[in-house]
């Protein structure tokens, strides 16, 4: 009997999803689209069919000595990864440590990680500036992925799911089998948290990749540039007088590697969201 | 030669809980001791200091003839068998036996040799590539005894091992475990706190409440002299009948008397307490209904509440004098709920306990 | 027969060792700087041309100086930009999650739709505004659309607007955030017991009612947490304004947030105000602390449980689409 106001909630349900879906693709599109075209044609409007300028504007992009783009590739790729490896081994490491031992500061340690859980970084900018400035490392890649050490959000994610997942039968089995206390996080710890080590590394990545604040602080030396410092250094140019085209082919290669490998690992990364809760 | 020998060890825990107060216990060569008790009894606490898992807060801790306090629990010579298995989930069944003897740095051959042995025994062989998730859950438990046999262990050391399986597999695997024993030829201590596992695979029962041994002794004596009324409530099922009785001194001796009941007991044990209430124990299967037992005094004309017939037999459940019983009679001597039955009462069999003390007088 | 303390089998050690990168990671990079931050909030401390002036204590001068420079505007700016981002994100959100939910409306491709609305959220936060600018410029693509299909007269000027700024950096705000926070909001409904809805339906709720009624009071505590996380990302708004308006806030300062204010002391090397900018901020930032500590924690009871489910039937999907 109230078939029929289902069918109308459904009809509205799909048009606002779709409306929802062109907003999110749409932007993405006319990037893509106008990475392929060339200046003029981009300054007469606005085009859904792509045009035949992909290749002369990727070799402007790279010809350009004032935008290193493949350096930038380079060093965003280096910190990323670095950040990725290190916030996902050192947080599981921490959150095993709290999870699987007792000891006086168990708790404090737990209390005061949680406590900084969702401190943001930018409060203690001026201090960490100074600070890397005095050991030497400013304008190095070490400040923009060192710190990747203490992260409290990968962290809490990997302490919810120590709970859920390892039993900590498992490390005293590996106790009494002989396995040395740092080998069982090893060969025992690390190999269960796969999962979760794999998305928490997808989102540190991610996070470091697009980072603008502190690498636009700590670099300043173009060889080092990270690509958001690249993007925004396009923004401060005097914008009229350049070549749209190599405007947009630089935000493709800023952005289009993430969504391939997004698209890839979505099911990964959209299980993760919704398991995490916890995310800067 | 392992013996585990505990010398008045204490167990706290950082939080200032003793659980352990003051522990002495000798378990023998070869034996299979089964730790029983409610849950928070320390039982488990008990089998983990042997396994090294929990420090031991003061007291030695032998086994065979070395003090293990400060001994890592690798170097020990036990193994363990794990409630839920703990299996490495990421290990196939062959890596999950032969993890321990890679550690120890075992040559190759010998590992495939004593993996593919102890497979072998355990009917494991078809599946030593599958991981643990792939596996039902009575061959995951069969894995967790693999992986501690192959290490050759003088110990074994069983935490709950069958409480994660069904009923029909549990019965199977008690009698694996027990012949396993008997194969191996080493110690097994065994922790449970179901009272028919203790009774149908211990050589000895060790039932413990609140940290502190209240009976170390064999299954028989257990059942036929509990110490306690502890021990009496917790083995046997269903459980012992617990009868407040007045004690009168008669001619040739003393009586327990409760309702019409006059149950002639002649025990000298009994004297102190002529007038005072004590706790006579009688189990389910001591009421009789058959005619040939019934005595001078020993009958009770109680009402069914509740009637459970199980085939062969029948549990009644009583009201009497106030008090509520159960019983086991042969079926055909049952009757129905809401009737009367009676019922003679073997003294021969009866225990007495003090009401205070809790502590058997006779039996 | 003890004279000396055995060594116990203890474990604890190992529970410091793990732990111990983490905290020198801690202090070195965040505790000690977050210090001299503070410390430096109490001086003048600045560069003029070559020179360095200071550092000087002049106890709150710094902190008088901001409350009379535009700093309450910038927080004002700050507030505006996350509200037009977050109203309508928590709004979309719920529906959404809403709609996934109901099993009334078997919707189809959810799985699709999921990936699509997250996908943003994954974008750099500067060339999503670095593609903005070039999309809603003067003569950019989108007001060429609109002039040719004769909506507008003439381009309208988005940048020189505050509010077609605000409303820019809203829009992006909301569109990075919403497939974000549907998901979370999703799980949260999914976490609700189907038992409960059933029941609903058999007393004759109407899906609105049962929206009302049954889904709101039962995701509130993740509501919060989503609110206090939006709060704080709120707060920390700096890549998306600043490259649309190369740093300056324009027009007028009116897209200006503080965390663009404090970048500009940091560039200009004014260490005294960068402090102050900073102190303000961190008490911000450790009162909303406190809070999603809160939120978790009384959480916890209730999730302690629904936590051990929460993640294995997910972690099963996860390994089976590996």
């Amino acid at each position: 009997m109230d078939k029929k106001p289902s069918h109308v909630r459904t009809v509205v349900a799909y048009i606002v999803l779709i409306f929802l879906t062109f907003l999110c693709l749409f932007f993405f599109y006319i990037l893509v689209v106008n990475a392929t075209r060339n200046h003029t044609q981009i300054q007469k409007g606005f085009s859904f069919i792509p045009g035949k300028s992909f290749i002369p504007n990727l070799k402007h992009v790279l010809n350009d000595a004032n935008i290193p783009v493949l350096s930038g590739i380079k060093n965003s790729l280096i910190v990323s990864s670095l950040s990725a490896v290190l916030a996902t081994y050192f947080s599981a490491l921490t959150a095993y440590g709290l999870y699987a031992y007792n000891f006086k500061l168990k708790k404090p340690a737990f209390i005061f990680i949680m406590l900084i859980l969702v401190m943001p970084t930018q409060v203690s900018a001026m201090g960490f500036i100074n600070l890397i400035t005095k050991m030497g490392m400013l304008n190095t890649l070490f400040p923009l992925f060192l710190p990747s050490i203490a992260a409290p959000a990968v962290f809490y994610f990997m302490y919810s799911y120590m709970q859920s997942s390892l039993p900590l039968e498992l490390v005293e089995a590996a106790r009494i089998d002989g396995c040395g206390e740092f080998k069982t996080f090893n060969r025992i710890v690390i190999p269960i948290m796969k999962p979760a080590l794999a998305v928490q590394a997808i989102f540190a990545f991610v996070q470091s990749w697009n980072n603008y604040f502190i690498p636009a602080l700590v670099i300043s030396d173009n060889t080092k540039k990270t690509l958001p410092i690249l993007i925004a250094a396009l923004r401060s140019a005097d914008f009229l007088k350049f070549d749209m085209g190599k405007v947009y082919m630089l935000i493709t290669i800023a952005i289009v590697p993430i969504i391939i490998v997004y698209i890839a690992l979505s099911k990964y990364i959209v299980a993760g969201v919704a398991l995490g809760g916890v995310k800067e | 030669m392992a013996g585990i020998t505990f010398k008045n060890v204490v167990k706290t825990y950082d939080n200032g809980v003793t659980v352990v107060p003051d522990l002495n216990m000798e378990i023998k060569d070869k034996e299979f001791v089964v730790l029983v008790g409610p849950s928070g009894c320390g039982k488990s606490t008990t089998l983990r200091m042997i396994a090294g898992l929990e420090s031991i807060t003061s007291g030695d801790l032998f086994i065979g003839d070395q003090r293990m306090n400060a001994v890592p629990p690798k170097d020990r010579n036990i193994a363990m068998v794990f409630q839920s298995y703990a299996l490495y989930p990421h290990m196939t069944v062959y890596k999950n036996m032969a993890f321990a003897l890679e550690l120890a740095k075992t040559p190759k051959e010998e590992i495939d040799k004593k993996v593919h042995a102890a497979a072998e025994i355990l009917g494991l062989e078809p599946y030593l590539d599958r991981k643990p998730k792939a596996l039902s859950g009575g061959q995951r438990q069969r894995v967790a005894l693999g992986r501690a046999m192959v290490r050759n262990p003088e110990v074994f050391l069983l935490d709950e091992p069958l409480s994660n399986l069904d009923a029909k597999l549990r019965t199977e695997m008690r009698s694996q475990i027990s012949k396993l024993h008997k194969q191996l030829g080493t110690t097994f201590v065994y922790v449970t706190h179901d009272q028919t596992e203790a009774m149908t695979m211990g050589d000895r029962i060790c039932v413990m409440k609140d940290g502190i041994i209240q009976q170390f002794d064999t299954p028989q004596n257990l059942y036929d002299y509990p110490c306690n009324l502890f021990v009496a409530g917790f083995i046997g099922s269903p459980q012992m009948n617990f009868i407040d009785a007045t004690v009168e001194k008669t001619g040739n001796g003393f009586a327990l008397c409760f309702g019409e009941a006059k149950l002639n007991v002649n025990n000298e044990a009994l004297a102190p307490y002529v007038g005072k209430t004590v706790v006579c124990g009688v189990r389910p299967e001591d009421f009789h209904a058959e005619p040939q037992f019934f005595g001078e005094g020993n009958a009770i004309d109680a009402y069914i509440d509740l009637d459970e017939m199980m085939g062969s037999e029948s549990y009644l459940y009583l009201d009497y004098a106030g008090q509520k019983l159960v019983t086991r009679v042969p079926a055909r001597y049952a009757k129905k709920a809401d009737e009367n039955i009676k019922l003679a009462v073997d003294v021969d069999k009866i225990h007495v306990f003090d009401k205070n003390t809790e502590l058997v007088i006779c039996q | 027969m003890k004279d000396i303390k055995e060594k116990e089998i203890s474990y604890a050690k190992y529970g410091y060792l793990f732990i111990a990168p983490f905290f020198i990671a801690f202090l070195v990079f965040q505790f000690i700087p977050l210090i001299q931050t503070i410390y430096y909030s109490f001086f003048e401390y600045y560069r003029s041309g070559l020179k360095i002036i200071g550092p000087n204590p002049v106890g709150f001068a710094n902190y008088e100086a901001l409350f009379a420079s535009d700093f309450p505007k910038y927080a004002g700016n700050t507030i505006i930009m996350w509200l037009l981002g977050f109203v309508p994100q928590i709004i979309v959100s719920l529906i959404l999650a809403a709609w996934f939910t109901d099993i009334r409306l078997r919707i189809k491709g959810k799985q699709f739709f999921k990936v699509v609305i997250y996908m943003p959220n994954l974008i750099m936060a500067s060339a999503f505004a670095m593609l903005f600018f070039a999309l809603f410029s003067d003569n950019g693509p989108v007001n060429h659309a609109l002039v040719s299909a004769g909506l507008l007269e003439q381009p309208f000027r988005f940048l020189s607007s505050v509010w077609g700024t605000r409303g820019l950096v809203g829009l992006m705000n909301f569109l990075m955030w919403f497939g974000n926070t549907t998901i979370l909001l999703m799980a949260a409904v999914m976490g609700i017991n189907p038992a409960l809805f059933e029941a609903a339906e058999l007393d004759g709720c109407t899906p609105r009612q049962t929206f009302f009624r049954i889904t709101l009071p039962m995701i509130r505590p993740i509501l919060v947490y989503v609110l206090i996380t939006s709060m704080i990302g709120g707060l920390q708004m700096f890549d998306v304004p600043q490259i649309l308006t190369n740093g300056k806030g324009t027009p007028d300062r009116t897209s200006m947030t503080l965390i663009m204010y404090l970048n500009n002391h940091l560039f200009s090397k004014n260490y005294g105000m960068a402090g102050a900018v900073s102190v303000i901020l961190f008490i911000i930032a450790a009162i909303l602390c406190l809070v999603v500590y809160f939120t978790l924690n009384s959480e916890d009871d209730s999730r302690k449980i629904k936590k051990r489910d929460r993640f294995k039937p997910r972690k099963e999907a996860l390994q089976n689409n590996g």
